[in-house]
C-alpha cells in the first residue's frame, strides 16, 4: 500500500502546466523557452538566463482545435500539446526550440507556428546518427542555436557562462540518478509515479529552485520504503507524461521501480565528466547527441538493448510494459524488437498500444496489466 | 462452496464448485450497474440451489466492473478475465493451451504453458470487427436473426470473400453482394470468413499452440468454428460447459484454489 | 498451423522471369490479349486491363520488360556474382547500377507490384508483420514487401540503404527492424532539415561516406567511367521526364493517367539504364501522338488533378482507367515530383555532386525531409498545380503518412489563398484495399468533382449579362 506523500505540495507543481515557479520567475521578468525534445541542450538556455520548458500535455484529452490543424492519423500526445498551445495555455512561453525528434512533433511546430507564430523561433536539427560528420554538423549546430538565443535575448554567452550551467545540469542529473536509486533499491523509496512527477517538475522550473527540491526529496526519502510489493516493473517506450497512467498500473499494487522514458531516466543519463580543457559546445554535443537514446537514433538499437536490460538487471525488474502511443511509430516497431530481445531472456514484457489522455483507454489497459501482474505472480509461484 | 462471477458488456454468470463439481450456474443480459448485475445473477444461482451467500467460502469476480463487484463486498478478490478464461478452459481440458475467446465486444487469445499458467495474451476490445458486435450488425445486413447466423453460413456453398475490413464497408459490401443476385447461404459463408480473418490475425500475433479451444458466446456459432479451423488448419475444441461460463468457471477454480479447496 | 505462403519476391520474380525472356513485341500482344480474357482473380485483370490499357499503348510492354529486368537481375544476382541491396523508393538507385558488383531492388515498387498484379495483393504479407506485434499504423508501402521478408522464407537483400532517416520515420524504422532481424548490413543516407547550402554541403559529406561503406561491403571502387555511362543515361531519363512534363501542360492532357505510375516506377528502379530509357521514350511518343490526334479517353476533359502525394495502387482499373473515363486527368502526384537536374559528369566529384543533389530531390526527401515540411510540399504542389493548369489537387489520405498528414490542413490554406483551387482529402490505404473501397473513393473523387471543382471553374454571370444572354436568345428565336 502506498503511504500518504509527504512531497505531495512540490509535486502538485508537477500536475499543472503553469506551476508557481513559473508565474513567479515571470513575475520577476524572466523569460520561457518551449523545447520539446530530450535533445535539446538546456544549458544554452539557462545561461542565457531564460528557464527551458520541455512542452508535455499531462494526459489533457482535449484535441479538437488541433485536430483541425493535425490530424487523427497524427500522435494524440502531439495533438493535445498544440491543443493546449493553440488554446493559450502555453501563452507563458516566450518562445520555442523546435528538434526534430520525430515526424509528429515537426508537424505540431510547423501547425503552431502557422496559426500562433511564436515570437522566438530557433530550429535544432539533430541528426539521427551518431558518427563523426553526424557529431561536426551538430556541433555546428549548437553554435548556431546559442548564438540565435544570445542574439534574441541579448547576452553573449562566454565558455564560463556555459561550463557552469554544465555543472549545474550535472549535479542537477546526480540527483535525479539518486532519486533513481531509491526507486531502484529492494524496497522502493519512491514509486513511479513520484518519480515522473518529479522529472516532470525538473524540466519546468528554474535550476535554482529544483536544485534544493531535489535535495530535500533524496534526504527526505532516504529512509522511506514501501513495503508489499506485487511485482516490479520497468516502463519503456513512448512520450508518457502522464501520471494517470503509471498511478493506474501502480493501483494494481505494482510498482514502477525504473524507465527508460523520455519523460524519465532517458533525459538524464549520467554524461562524461566536462573537461574544462575542452570546448563547452563539443562537450555539449557528445552529451546531448552521443548518449541520446532514442528509436529515433538509427544504428543505435544495441545501445538501447543495453540500456534496457541493464536496467531490468539493475533494478531487479519482474517485468517489463513497453507501451507506445497510437501512430507512434519509432516506439511502435523498436518495441516490437525489445520485446523480441525480452522474450527470448525469458522476461515477462507486456507490449502494449494506446491513445493518449483517453480515460476510456484506461480501462481496457488496466485488464491487461492485471493479467500481466497475474502471469508474473505465477511465473514465481 | 466456491463462486466465480462474470460480468461482462453484454451478459454476466454466475457458478459455483463445491469439491471440484459445478454445483450450478446462471446466465443473465447485464443491468446498467455491474455490481446490479452480479448481486442479480448470483442472487438467482443461489435461489435456485436452496444456497445462500453464507455457503460461499471465498468468491472472485472478473470482467468488467470486477473491482466494483469486490469493493461492495461481492467477491474477496478479482482476477482478470484473461487469467479466469485460462483457468477454466484448462480445468476442463489439461491438454489445452491456447484460447480464443470471442465475446460480444472483444476478442481474446490466451495462450497457456503446460502447467496451465497464463504464458501470453493479446486482446482486442476497441475494433467491433472480430467481435460478437459485427455479426450483429452482419446478421441485420442479411435480414436474419443472429441465431440463425451460423446455420445458414454453414450452407454456403461458395463463400464470398470480402475484401474489407472495417465493419461499415463489410456491412456495405454484403448489401451489395445481395443485390447482385448472391445467396444469403454464400454472403453468410463469407462473413463468417471475414470473421475468423479478423480473430486469427489477432490470434498470430502470440503464435497459437495446439491444443485450441474456443469459448465466449460467439463460440455457439459453428460456422465461425469451423471457418476458424479452417483458416488455422487445426481442429478447434469446444468446452465441455456452455462456452459464455468459461469466464465464471475459471474464476470458481481460481476461488477454490485460494479459498482452499476441500 | 497458420499457413505459410511462398514469399513475395519469390512469386513476383518466377512470374516476371517469362516476361523477362519474351520478346518485347510478345510481351505487347499478349499482355492486352490476356487482359482481354478476363481471366483469373478480379486483381489481375485489373492490373492487366490498367497496364495494357489502349491508353498505355505501346509505352507498356517496355516498362513491364523493364520490371521484369529489373526483378530477374536481382534474382540472378547471386549467380552472377552480384550482391543484392534493398532500398526505399527515395534513394537514387542509379548509384547502385554504377557498381559492377550489385543489384538495386526497391521495397515500395516491390509492395506496389504485390499489391497490383499478385493474388492476395500481397496483405498476406502485411499480415505478416502484424503477427510480429508490428502496429497497424504503419506504411504498408514498404511492409508489404518487408513483411514478406520476415514471414515467409523469401529472397533475402545482401545489404539494405536507409534514405529515410529525416524524411520518414515509420519508412526508416521498418527497414532498420528488418536490417536487425534478419542481421542483414544496413548503410544509412540521412537527411538534414536545413535547406540551406549548409545543409544540402553536408547531405554532400553523408552521401560520399555511403559511398566508402559501399565501397568496402562491395569490395568494389566506384569506377569513374562506369558511373559516368550510367549518369549520361540519367540525363538522357532527366530530358525525357521534362518532355512528359511539358505534355502534361497541354489541354486536354495527353499524358494518359497510368504513366504517372510509369514515370516514378523507371525512377525508383531504372533511371540511367537502356530499358528506363526505352520506357520513358515509349512513354513520349505515346503522349505526342495523343496529343497530335487530339486524342482523350472521355468525351472531354472535365478535370485536372494534381495528386498531392501518392496515388492508390490496387486497382488500376478502379482508379486511373476509371478517372479517365470520367475526364478526370490525373496529372501526376507527389512522387512524380522530384525535379531531375542533369549531372555534370565531367569529373568524378562533379558527378558525385550531381547524386547527392538528385538524392536530395528525390520524392519525400525533398517535401517532408525538408526544413519545412508544409512549406517545401505547398511550393511543390503549387508550382505544379500552376503549370500543368491543374482545377484541383486531391490528396489520397495514405493513413499511415504521418508528415503529410500533419500538414495536409496549411497545404490546403495555401492552395486555397495563393491559387484559389480546392483540395479533396481522401482516407484510404494506397497499398491495401481493405481500408477504403475503390467504390467510396470513386464516389468522394466524383462529388468534388461535380460539387466543388466545377462549380469554382463556371464564371459568375452578372445580371446585365443574362439580360443580355436571354434577349438574345429571344432574338435567335
Amino acid at each position: 500500500m502506498i503511504r500518504q506523500n509527504p512531497m505531495e505540495g512540490i509535486l502538485q507543481e508537477a500536475a499543472v502546466l503553469e506551476n508557481r515557479y513559473v508565474r513567479k520567475w515571470r513575475h520577476g521578468g524572466g523569460m520561457v523557452v518551449g523545447y520539446t525534445c530530450v535533445a535539446t541542450p538546456v544549458e544554452i538556455l539557462e545561461a542565457e538566463g531564460v528557464l527551458p520548458y520541455r512542452v508535455r500535455a499531462l494526459g489533457a484529452p482535449d484535441t479538437e482545435v488541433a485536430d483541425a490543424h493535425l490530424s487523427r492519423f497524427n500522435c494524440s500526445f502531439c495533438r493535445s500539446c498544440l491543443h493546449l498551445g493553440l488554446t493559450g495555455a502555453y501563452d507563458f512561453l516566450d518562445g520555442m526550440i523546435e528538434t526534430n525528434g520525430c515526424d509528429h512533433l515537426r508537424g505540431m511546430i510547423e501547425n503552431w507556428n502557422y496559426v500562433k507564430d511564436f515570437t522566438f523561433f530557433h530550429y535544432l536539427k539533430v541528426p539521427h546518427i551518431v558518427d563523426q560528420d553526424s557529431m561536426s554538423f551538430f556541433e555546428e549546430e549548437l553554435r548556431l542555436y546559442k548564438e540565435a538565443v544570445e542574439k534574441r535575448f541579448g547576452k553573449t554567452l562566454t565558455e564560463e557562462d556555459l561550463w557552469e550551467q554544465i555543472r549545474t545540469q550535472d549535479r542537477i542529473r546526480e540527483n535525479l540518478h539518486k532519486i533513481y536509486q531509491l526507486r531502484e533499491q529492494e524496497n522502493p523509496a519512491v514509486t513511479g509515479a513520484e518519480a515522473l512527477m518529479i522529472f516532470l517538475l525538473a524540466t519546468a522550473i528554474p535550476s535554482r529552485d529544483l536544485e534544493p527540491i531535489l535535495e530535500k526529496i533524496v534526504e527526505d526519502r532516504k529512509d522511506h520504503a514501501f513495503a508489499g510489493v506485487r511485482a516490479r516493473l520497468l516502463l519503456g517506450g513512448a512520450a508518457t507524461d502522464e501520471i494517470d497512467f503509471v498511478k493506474e498500473i501502480e493501483s494494481l499494487g505494482a510498482m514502477v521501480v525504473t524507465d527508460t522514458l523520455c519523460y524519465g531516466a532517458r533525459a538524464f543519463r549520467p554524461r562524461p565528466a566536462g573537461n574544462t580543457e575542452r570546448d563547452p559546445i563539443n562537450v555539449l554535443a557528445r552529451a546531448y547527441l552521443g548518449e541520446l537514446l532514442c528509436p529515433r537514433m538509427f544504428g543505435d538499437f544495441q545501445s538501447r538493448e543495453r540500456f534496457l536490460f541493464d536496467a531490468v538487471k539493475r533494478a531487479k525488474v519482474d517485468g517489463v510494459v513497453l507501451v507506445h502511443n497510437k501512430f507512434c511509430d519509432i516506439h511502435g516497431v523498436d518495441n516490437v524488437a525489445l520485446r523480441m530481445s525480452l522474450e527470448k531472456a525469458g522476461i515477462p514484457v507486456l507490449q502494449i498500444e494506446k491513445e493518449y489522455g483517453a480515460k476510456a483507454d484506461l480501462g481496457r489497459m488496466r485488464t491487461r496489466f492485471q493479467a500481466f501482474l497475474e502471469r508474473i505472480e505465477e511465473r514465481h509461484g | 462452496m466456491f463462486a466465480g462471477i462474470d460480468v461482462g458488456s453484454l451478459t454476466a454468470e454466475a457458478l459455483v464448485i463445491h469439491e471440484g463439481r459445478i454445483v450450478g450456474s446462471e446466465i443473465i443480459s447485464v443491468l446498467p450497474n455491474p455490481v446490479d448485475s452480479a448481486r442479480v445473477v448470483m442472487d438467482a444461482l443461489l435461489s435456485r440451489k436452496g444456497l445462500t451467500w453464507k455457503d460461499l467460502k471465498y468468491t472472485i469476480s472478473t470482467g468488467y466492473g470486477r473491482e466494483k463487484i469486490q469493493h461492495y463486498g461481492l467477491a474477496q478478490e478479482t482476477l482478470s478475465e484473461i487469467s479466469c478464461h485460462g483457468s477454466g478452459a484448462h480445468t476442463l481440458d489439461p491438454e489445452v493451451r491456447t484460447i480464443i475467446d470471442i465475446g460480444g465486444q472483444d476478442a481474446k487469445v490466451i495462450k497457456l504453458d503446460a502447467k496451465g499458467g497464463l504464458d501470453d495474451f493479446v486482446m482486442n476490445n476497441k475494433c467491433a470487427a472480430g467481435t460478437g458486435h459485427f455479426l450483429e450488425a452482419m446478421s441485420r445486413a442479411l435480414g436474419v436473426g443472429l441465431e440463425d447466423l451460423g446455420p445458414l453460413a454453414m450452407k454456403a456453398k461458395k463463400p464470398i470473400a470480402m475484401s474489407n475490413r472495417c465493419t461499415i464497408y463489410v456491412e456495405t459490401e454484403v448489401i451489395h453482394y445481395l443485390q447482385r443476385g448472391a445467396s444469403r447461404q454464400d454472403v453468410a459463408g463469407g462473413i463468417t470468413m471475414a470473421m475468423a480473418d479478423r480473430v486469427v490475425a489477432l490470434a498470430r500475433r502470440i503464435g497459437p499452440k495446439n491444443k485450441i479451444m474456443i469459448t465466449g458466446g460467439v463460440a455457439k456459432n459453428k460456422a465461425v468454428k469451423a471457418a476458424l479451423e479452417k483458416a488455422l488448419g487445426v481442429k478447434i475444441a469446444y468446452p465441455s460447459l456452455d462456452p459464455q461460463l468459461i469466464g465464471a468457471y475459471g474464476a470458481a477454480v481460481y476461488a477454490a484454489r485460494k479459498g482452499g479447496s476441500t | 498451423m497458420v499457413k505459410k505462403s511462398a514469399g513475395l519476391f519469390n512469386r513476383l520474380s518466377s512470374r516476371l522471369i517469362l516476361v523477362d525472356l519474351l520478346p518485347a513485341p510478345v510481351v505487347a500482344k499478349a499482355g492486352p490479349f490476356l487482359a482481354s480474357l478476363k481471366v483469373g482473380p478480379p486483381e489481375i485483370h485489373s492490373a492487366l486491363a490498367g497496364l495494357f490499357s489502349p491508353q498505355a499503348g505501346e509505352a507498356a510492354a517496355p516498362f513491364i520488360k523493364m520490371i521484369a529486368k529489373w526483378v530477374v537481375n536481382a534474382r540472378k544476382a547471386a549467380g552472377r556474382g552480384k550482391k543484392v541491396i534493398l532500398v526505399p523508393f527515395n534513394f537514387p538507385t542509379e548509384l547502385i547500377h554504377a557498381f559492377e558488383s550489385a543489384e538495386p531492388l526497391t521495397s515500395e515498387v516491390l509492395s506496389t507490384l504485390a499489391a497490383s498484379c499478385l493474388v492476395g495483393q500481397g496483405e498476406e504479407y502485411w499480415d505478416m508483420a502484424m503477427a510480429m506485434g508490428m502496429p497497424d499504423h504503419l506504411c504498408s508501402a514498404n511492409t508489404i514487401e518487408l513483411g514478406s521478408m520476415l514471414g515467409c522464407k523469401d529472397f533475402s537483400p545482401q545489404a539494405i540503404i536507409s534514405s529515410a532517416p529525416g524524411g520518414c520515420d515509420v519508412n526508416a524504422k521498418m527497414h532498420e527492424f528488418v536490417a536487425h532481424h534478419l542481421d542483414i548490413p544496413h548503410f544509412f543516407l540521412q537527411k538534414p532539415p536545413d535547406d540551406t547550402g549548409r545543409g544540402r554541403k553536408q547531405y554532400g559529406v553523408y552521401l560520399k561516406s555511403l559511398i566508402k561503406k559501399l565501397e568496402a561491403f562491395l569490395g568494389e571502387a566506384l569506377r569513374e567511367d562506369k558511373l559516368r555511362s550510367v549518369l549520361e543515361k540519367a540525363n538522357r531519363c532527366t530530358e525525357l521526364h521534362y518532355e512528359l512534363f511539358d505534355l502534361q501542360k497541354a489541354v486536354p492532357c495527353p499524358v494518359p493517367n497510368i504513366f504517372s505510375l510509369f514515370l516514378y516506377g523507371t525512377r525508383f528502379t531504372m533511371w540511367g539504364t537502356d530499358e528506363g530509357i526505352k520506357t520513358l521514350e515509349a512513354m513520349v511518343q505515346v503522349s505526342k501522338r495523343r496529343l497530335a490526334e487530339k486524342a482523350y479517353p472521355a468525351r472531354r476533359e472535365v478535370a485536372r488533378c494534381v495528386w498531392a502525394y501518392t496515388s492508390y495502387y490496387w486497382d488500376f482499373l478502379g482508379f486511373f482507367n476509371w478517372m479517365e473515363e470520367q475526364g478526370y486527368s490525373h496529372l501526376g502526384d507527389g512522387l512524380d515530383l522530384y525535379f531531375p537536374s542533369p549531372v555534370d559528369t565531367s569529373t568524378m566529384d562533379s558527378m558525385i555532386e550531381g547524386l547527392a543533389g538528385s538524392a536530395w530531390n528525390m520524392p519525400m526527401t525533398r517535401q517532408v525531409g525538408a526544413e519545412s515540411m508544409s512549406k517545401a510540399w505547398t511550393e511543390d504542389m503549387i508550382y505544379a498545380a500552376k503549370n500543368l493548369k491543374a482545377d484541383c489537387v486531391i490528396y489520397c489520405g495514405h493513413h499511415s503518412c504521418k508528415q503529410t498528414w500533419s500538414v495536409v490542413s496549411i497545404l490546403r490554406s495555401e492552395l486555397q489563398r495563393r491559387l484559389g483551387i480546392p483540395l479533396l482529402i481522401l482516407q484510404g490505404d494506397s497499398w491495401i484495399k481493405r481500408m477504403t473501397p475503390i467504390s467510396v473513393l470513386q464516389q468522394e473523387i466524383d462529388e468534388f468533382v461535380k460539387n466543388v471543382v466545377l462549380n469554382k471553374s463556371r464564371p459568375k454571370r452578372s445580371i446585365k449579362k443574362r439580360r443580355q444572354k436571354k434577349l438574345e436568345a429571344q432574338a435567335a428565336s
